[in-house]
């Protein structure tokens, strides 16, 4: 049986030094994935770290953006009333994003984190170059129709999971870091990394860094937004195809324009092309069509997977829709 | 004797009587048994489709902690198969080869499972590969004609589809899919000398006992097999799986009593699943749409060295007056675990390809489909000629149609709209074959009037112990809290297994029959009594009220069935019936359905989502409409399921299944289950003294294809494989 050290943090920088000292240590959170991963022998940390008891629960309301602790729940944070005002698009993505039993345990840090629903991750008697760098990736050939088209390599396909995590791309959205050489600040949009030659790299943070909140700039008060997510069944279960949509449209010209996409790339995908496409045009049909065109730029299909290009396309163009009806 | 026709308690909403233990939490499932000094057992399987065990080394496995021993094929002694081959699995561990992916390979037992897991992990597998054959079309692969022999043709077909005016010609498939339980099955094995007792999720605690006496050598009578609660099954806990020998081999081996869990992963390799199918359907029709003629041929995949037939096509030959018929099952050994039995086998998958096919052909020639079927009813079985015993499937049409608002379907495709969404109607005909096998039961009258009634049957969630204690309680005229039923347990008379909706039909007759017999056996007691009012009375001189025997000539004349006991210084009396499929009847038993949904769907998106279904169910008569109710909700959810949602997925190439957990492997949530309106029709069947004919299959068959038609009126576009994902419909 496979044994490990737990210990409970109560302080921020002792939990930071803590998994600093240890290779094999990890935070520990919510737990929702991880503890999942623990028991299929995917993650094998020596050390956790409970950093549950710490001060980064909280929500504070500044001028123009809203400050998340780290270990806010996904409900207490949906539950915002700023955020149901200012952020519907994020709202509505934590309520899309999981049950309401996983949004009391889960942390948005953990949010952020979140590994892939890959089943070649979670099985050991399947090759992952995420999990075991090197060994070549099952999916390829395998069952991948809930994988990704975009932000693909020929070493991993695997999909980010997170629906909040794909508004916050999209709003901008920074992390705080603190770490054993200091504190620092991370654009989201810079934050995780593609799977290009080291899959199992997924996001900047160096061993001990630890997150401990989200800045979240607020939309104009003008914005309309919103998250649609397209899948299988109406609940319990993951995106197909998500997109994370706000406007400002004056006088039927689209002046801001922020586009995500979920359930297609392996990391949290901002849409920067399509944005161009709408900044400046006048909303409607044709453009929206545009701006989904440019959205899926470079995606790369599979075997069982090419109809998420279309499908991404389409769920923009709703979402558009959406925000442009709600607008007018 | 007139008790049996009085039936105020039949038919009502009775709660279930083993509702407030489950909701307690005080049922008790096989993995709640915790013997003193239990040793833990965790399966290896292979991760080959194909090949032989080079080597196996279990070295660091036994030496990790807590770990008693650990078995392979290189320390299992011979075991023997089960007396019945279709619900015995070939033994396992006998030799090196390895003929699936997910082959049980060894047992690691331990003293908890944690320890017995981590070990599990620890066992080195050297395999020497041979090339898997996964696919049906591989021109190595054996093919097995007609297994179970059940083809079944008239005329010919192939003659007249050549001359019909119209000709349908589809080939349908429908996806593997796992019957997938809440309760994880579960053996605990107990071993004292030869002696062995066992708790297991099982649908069939005799055969599991003859099973287990078989594979060791030891007499049946030794061994006690119990599953008082099983939580779930739905077909695959009719075989006696090979993990059930392993326990009980574990528990030989360290001498100790052995716990085996099977993950959900092992759910999805071990206990058996639905086949996916692929269906040919031929169908030649006249302009106005009489059926001329049918060809119905399915493909199917099977183990290489282990069996499962099912009645996949045989519906396609009796559910529509069609004077040339043909329909086949052919499968095709292959390296993939043997299917088995999955609510509505057979006619599950098949039904949807012959529904869906029919839908095509009414659209083709502009006919309803509901005339469609109307203008084909077949009056007998069209196989035979014979009579069916009871059939209201025309009145399931009639009822069905009418709730549903069939009428005011638009039947042109793509012509009804909701807001943005399209609207779809669809319907279609179910069958299931009646099963009924031979069943023993024993009633005790106990002299303060109360009964206990009881047979080693299983209720896996179905109601049995509810409608049982309901038929007992009617033959003896007590109320149901007078009367307890009990199952579970192979020391009570011997039941048969709980499958092809025949359980209840089998065990309620010999419920009734042995109450009947023990209301004869009271009256056997005053039969020379002068001075009891029922001197002489035989049992259809009279009937019981509230535990009071009454004269029917004079009801002011009985007695109670605690004086009569009392009088005869009896603290209990005991009577055994039977029951048996009758050979005599006049007709043949059928079980009928209709069923009709309605779906919105997505112009862009693709995704389909079910407002509404109208069940409409000949089950004869009814014995709980509360339980059957929900055996009919239960099975629409599983045919929403199979429609739009579930799949097991294999990777090509290795056939190891892709997706064996529920966050992959979907099945509808409440979210995706609207409101489900069942109604009940038809009458007392002859098949049985209880007049029931069955339901928990035909509960499932017909959903699918009624969903799949309306998928069609809403787009116009015919989607022939299941499940239907949204990117069908992009």
């Amino acid at each position: 049986m496979r044994s490990f050290d737990y210990s409970r943090a109560t302080a921020v920088g002792e939990a930071v030094a803590t998994v600093a000292a240890d290779p094999a240590a990890a935070f520990l959170a919510g737990g929702t994935t991880q503890v999942d991963l623990m028991k299929d022998g995917v993650l094998a940390p020596a050390r956790l770290v409970d950093i549950t008891r710490l001060p980064l629960r909280y929500v504070h309301h500044g001028q123009d953006a809203v400050h998340v602790g780290a270990l806010t729940s996904m409900e207490e944070l949906a539950a915002d009333p700023v955020v149901a005002q200012r952020l519907p698009v994020m709202r509505e993505a934590l309520l899309l994003g999981a049950s309401v039993q996983l949004r009391n345990m889960a942390t948005m840090g953990g949010n952020l984190l979140q590994r892939t629903r890959c089943r070649y991750f979670r099985d050991l008697t399947c090759p992952c170059n995420k999990r075991e760098p090197g060994t070549g990736c099952a999916a390829l050939q395998g069952v991948h129709r809930m994988h990704a088209v975009l932000g693909t390599s020929e070493h991993c396909i695997a999909t980010h999971a997170s629906d909040v995590a794909v508004a916050l791309v999209a709003l901008d959205a920074v992390v705080h870091v603190q770490g054993p050489e200091g504190e620092r600040a991370i654009p989201l949009t810079d934050f995780y990394l593609l799977p290009r030659e080291e899959p199992n790299r997924e996001n900047v943070l160096r061993h001990g860094e630890l997150i401990t909140s989200i800045e979240v700039p607020l939309l104009p008060a003008n914005a309309r937004s919103v998250y649609l997510k397209v899948r299988d069944r109406t609940s319990y279960e993951f995106a197909l195809s998500s997109a994370a949509v706000a406007l400002v449209v004056r006088d039927g010209v689209i002046r801001e324009a922020r586009v995500g996409l979920g359930g297609v790339a392996t990391v949290p995908w901002r849409a920067g092309g399509a944005e161009d496409v709408l900044r400046g045009a006048r909303a409607g049909a044709e453009v929206f069509q545009s701006a989904a065109q440019a959205a899926v730029q470079g995606a790369i299909p599979h075997r069982d997977n090419a109809f998420k290009i279309e499908l991404a396309k389409r769920t923009v163009v709703r979402a558009l829709q959406t925000v442009s009806d709600k607008a007018s | 004797m007139t008790v049996v026709e009085r039936g105020n308690l039949v038919g009502v909403a009775v709660d279930r009587v083993d509702g407030p233990l489950k909701a307690a939490g005080a049922a008790r499932y096989p993995s709640d048994f915790m013997p003193d000094d239990l040793a833990h057992a965790v399966l290896v399987q292979s991760t080959i489709a194909a090949g032989r065990i080079r080597r196996i080394e279990t070295g660091p496995a036994r030496a990790a902690p807590g770990v008693l021993t650990v078995i392979t094929h290189e320390n299992t002694p011979r075991l023997g198969r089960g007396p019945d081959p279709v619900f015995a699995p070939p033994p396992p561990l006998q030799d090196d080869r390895i003929l699936h992916h997910g082959q049980h390979i060894a047992v690691v037992v331990a003293e908890t499972p944690e320890e017995a897991t981590a070990a599990a992990r620890l066992v080195e597998v050297d395999y020497e590969r041979t090339e898997p054959l996964l696919d049906l079309d591989d021109p190595r692969a054996e093919q097995v004609h007609d297994p179970g022999a059940r083809d079944l043709s008239r005329g010919n077909a192939r003659r007249a589809l050549a001359s019909a005016q119209v000709l349908i010609d589809v080939t349908y498939s429908t996806a593997a899919e796992t019957n997938n339980p809440m309760g994880l099955f579960t053996t605990v094995a107990t071993w004292d000398g030869d002696a062995l007792t066992v708790h297991d999720s099982t649908q069939w605690p005799v055969f599991v006992r003859a099973t287990l006496a078989a594979a060791f050598g030891v007499p049946q009578d030794g061994i006690r097999v119990l599953a008082p609660f099983v939580g779930g099954a739905f077909g695959s806990g009719l075989r006696v799986w090979p993990h059930v020998v392993l326990a009980a081999l574990a528990a030989r081996q360290v001498d100790r009593p052995v716990k085996l869990v099977l993950n959900r992963a092992q759910m999805f390799t071990s206990v058996g699943y639905r086949p996916p199918t692929v269906q040919r359907l031929r169908i030649g029709a006249t302009h106005t749409g009489e059926l001329v003629a049918l060809e119905h041929e399915g493909v199917e995949p099977v183990a290489m060295e282990d069996d499962y037939a099912e009645s996949l096509t045989t519906a396609s030959a009796l559910l529509y007056a069609c004077p040339d018929v043909s329909a086949r099952l052919r499968q095709v050994r292959l390296n993939v675990a043997c299917p088995t039995w999955m609510r509505g086998p057979g006619e599950g998958p098949g039904v949807h390809a012959l529904e869906c096919a029919l839908d095509e052909l009414a659209d083709r020639i502009g006919v309803d489909p509901l005339d469609l079927r109307l203008r084909n009813y077949s009056e007998v079985n069209p196989q035979t000629g014979k009579p069916w015993t009871t059939n209201a499937l025309r009145e399931c049409y009639e009822r069905g149609a009418e709730r549903f608002g069939w009428s005011r379907r638009n039947p042109e495709p793509r012509s009804t709209r909701d807001g943005r969404m399209l609207v779809g109607y669809g319907m279609a005909s179910a069958f299931y074959h009646y099963v009924q096998n031979p069943c023993q039961v024993r009633a005790t009258l106990f002299g303060d009037g109360s009964a206990y009634v009881r047979s080693a049957a299983t209720d896996i969630g179905t109601g049995t112990y509810t409608v049982m204690t309901q038929v007992a309680a009617e033959v003896l005229g007590l109320p149901v809290d007078r009367v307890r039923f009990d199952l579970g347990d192979t020391e009570m008379p011997p039941a048969t297994r709980q499958g092809g909706s025949g359980l209840t039909a089998a065990l309620g007759s010999a419920v009734h029959n042995a109450c009947r017999e023990l209301v004869r056996s009271v009256l056997d007691l005053v039969r020379d009594d002068a001075h009891s009012a029922l001197r002489g009375c035989g049992p259809d001189d009279v009937s019981v009220d509230d535990g009071r025997i009454i004269r029917t000539d004079d009801p002011s004349r009985g007695e109670t069935f605690a004086e009569i006991l009392a009088r005869r210084g009896l603290a209990e009396l005991t009577a055994d019936g039977s029951s048996e499929r009758r050979e005599d009847l006049d007709g043949e038993p059928g079980v009928f359905s209709a069923k009709f949904a309605e779906v919105h769907v997505d112009p862009d998106l693709g995704v389909v989502r079910v407002v509404r279904v109208v069940a409409a169910v000949d089950g004869a008569r009814i014995l709980n409409e509360k339980t059957a109710t929900s055996q009919i909700i239960g099975g629409t959810v599983g045919g929403i399921g199979m429609a739009l949602l579930e799949r097991t997925e294999s990777d090509p190439g290795t056939g190891r299944i892709a997706n064996a957990t529920f966050g992959d492997y979907l099945v509808p949530v409440c979210a995706d289950v609207p409101h489900v309106d069942v109604v009940f029709v038809g009458e007392r069947d002859a098949a049985n003294p209880i007049g029931v004919k069955g339901i928990a299959e035909i509960a499932i068959v017909g959903v699918a294809p009624a969903i799949a038609n309306a998928v069609f009126h809403a787009t116009g576009r015919r989607i022939r494989s299941l499940p239907i994902t949204l990117e069908k419909l992009l």
